[in-house]
């Protein structure tokens, strides 16, 4: 602002080319400014316009991110949904690795009754997942659909033949590994 | 997220932006600069060279070497500190001729104006607005480029396409497990619309037996999508799975109606007229599916 003073006094030898300088020098910022609002509003749209676009939910657009989400959250969901009476405490340790958040506390609920029950009733519980699609990725959340079978025996005899379920499942990728959030019955 | 990413994109195109603005005073040759500059530019060393020398015979030896001075400056290449000096010096030079000679010198510096001919505008400002308008220049361009990406995206294309088969999916399976025996003939066209290749001529094959026993047992079956996922989609050859699981209920002429669960597995091809089933299996259970 100092210096436009300056330069002014030492324009007042010619006040005509003073005034012609002015509007030509605010032309140039009124066209940043333009431009630079032009822009903001571009973002504003784009950034909106990305939020709702379909290719922010990269479900088998990312095959590989998909499959991997796929992978992990099966294999969570068979460690898991698995116990065998004689070793309870192994599946306790997978739970304690592969859930968090709501999920790590309804299965500790949960597991608090089958340890109990488990090794009296000597009962195994073996899970396979049948099929499992990926219905929203984006980023570090996953949200899958899994159509899993359940198969328990007790004394190592079949105990009332195969429950079949289907899990609507959300999972966080934690250092490269997908990680169960919530699991919800559909 | 990428929120933040944009932010980082920003402050590093910045700097950048500004890079070319500092190098310009050297590059502002008369081919260098965009037109609207270069006019002005180009013709202010020959107008001032042109009438240094009057004013020099006009009076002292004092605005002869502010008018020396003014051209480098006006070429931009001096640093502020030196032009605001330089622009000091040169209002108290200028005043003195002024004082003896200013009429004179007040048309002509008209006359400057009206050919177009300006004084270099304040260092400081013009190079913030030059910033300014490089800045802006960029982010447009940035931005432009991102939405023309954006919409122009192969992986647009793909995913609009899975959330098509998804719908398409969803509703065909639904339409597929609906059933009134009160509007049979309706229901069955559905069946037959909402599917295509070996599940449309097995519907075809099977609909005489089908609609005997459904006459006969006067239920009413609907559907309800409780979830779905499309687990493969290729987008070249037209074919597409997708599993759902599904909640129907069947209401018997007399009695509760009857809800269950079903998985099922559905295989999508892409007609003239849409993605249409063309298998729809359930998903097995207990088997070495």
């Amino acid at each position: 602002m100092t210096t436009d003073t300056d330069t002014a006094e030492a324009e007042v030898e010619a006040p005509p080319a003073a005034k012609r300088r002015v509007p030509r020098h605010r032309l140039v910022l009124a066209a940043a400014v333009i431009v630079a609002l032009a822009a903001g509003g571009l973002l504003a749209f784009t950034e909106k316009q990305r939020g709702a676009s379909p290719s922010a939910n990269r479900a088998l657009v990312d095959a590989e991110a998909t499959a991997k989400a796929v992978g992990d959250v099966s294999n969570a969901l068979v460690k898991v949904l698995s116990y065998q009476h004689g070793d309870v405490a192994a599946t306790e340790k997978a739970a304690a690795q592969l859930l968090e958040g709501k999920a790590a506390g309804q299965y500790r609920a949960l597991y608090g009754q089958v340890k109990a029950q488990a090794p009296a009733q000597r009962l195994t519980l073996t899970t396979r997942v049948v099929r499992a699609g990926v219905t929203r990725l984006s980023g570090d959340t996953a949200h899958l659909l899994v159509f899993l079978d359940q198969v328990s025996t007790r004394n190592g005899k079949p105990a009332g033949g195969t429950a079949a379920a289907q899990l609507a499942i959300t999972a966080r990728l934690r250092d490269g590994q997908w990680r169960i959030t919530e699991i919800r019955s559909s | 997220m990428s929120k933040t990413d944009f932010e980082k994109d920003l402050e590093v195109k910045e700097p950048e932006a500004r890079e070319p603005e500092a190098k310009e005073p050297e590059a502002k040759g008369p081919e260098a600069k965009g037109p609207e500059a270069r006019e002005p530019e180009a013709k202010e060393p020959e107008d001032t060279a042109a009438e240094e020398p009057e004013k020099a015979a006009a009076s002292e030896p004092g605005p002869q070497e502010s008018a020396s001075e003014e051209k480098p400056e006006a070429d931009g290449e001096q640093p502020p500190d030196d032009e605001g000096e330089k622009a000091e010096k040169a209002a108290e030079d200028g005043k003195e001729p002024d004082d003896e000679d200013g009429e004179k010198k007040q048309t002509k510096k008209k006359e400057e104006s009206k050919t177009g001919e300006r004084p270099a505008p304040p260092d400081g400002k013009r190079k913030a607005a030059m910033a300014l308008a490089v800045v802006a220049a960029v982010c447009a361009a940035w931005f432009g480029w991102s939405w023309y990406a954006a919409a122009h995206d192969d992986s647009l294309g793909f995913s609009r396409e899975r959330d098509e088969v998804l719908r398409a999916g969803e509703q065909a399976v639904q339409n597929l497990n609906t059933l009134d025996h009160r509007s049979l003939d309706q229901g069955l066209k559905l069946w037959q619309d909402s599917s295509t290749s070996e599940l449309y001529q097995e519907i075809v094959q099977g609909r005489p037996q089908f609609e005997k026993a459904v006459r006969k047992a006067q239920t009413i079956t609907s559907a309800k999508v409780l979830d779905a996922a499309v687990t493969e989609l290729d987008q070249h050859a037209g074919k597409a799975s997708v599993i759902v699981g599904l909640q129907i209920t069947v209401t018997p002429p007399k009695g509760e109606p009857a809800v269950k669960k079903t998985r099922l597995m559905g295989q999508l091809t892409r007609t003239s007229t849409g993605w249409k089933l063309s298998a729809l299996s359930q998903a097995p259970v207990g088997g070495a599916g």
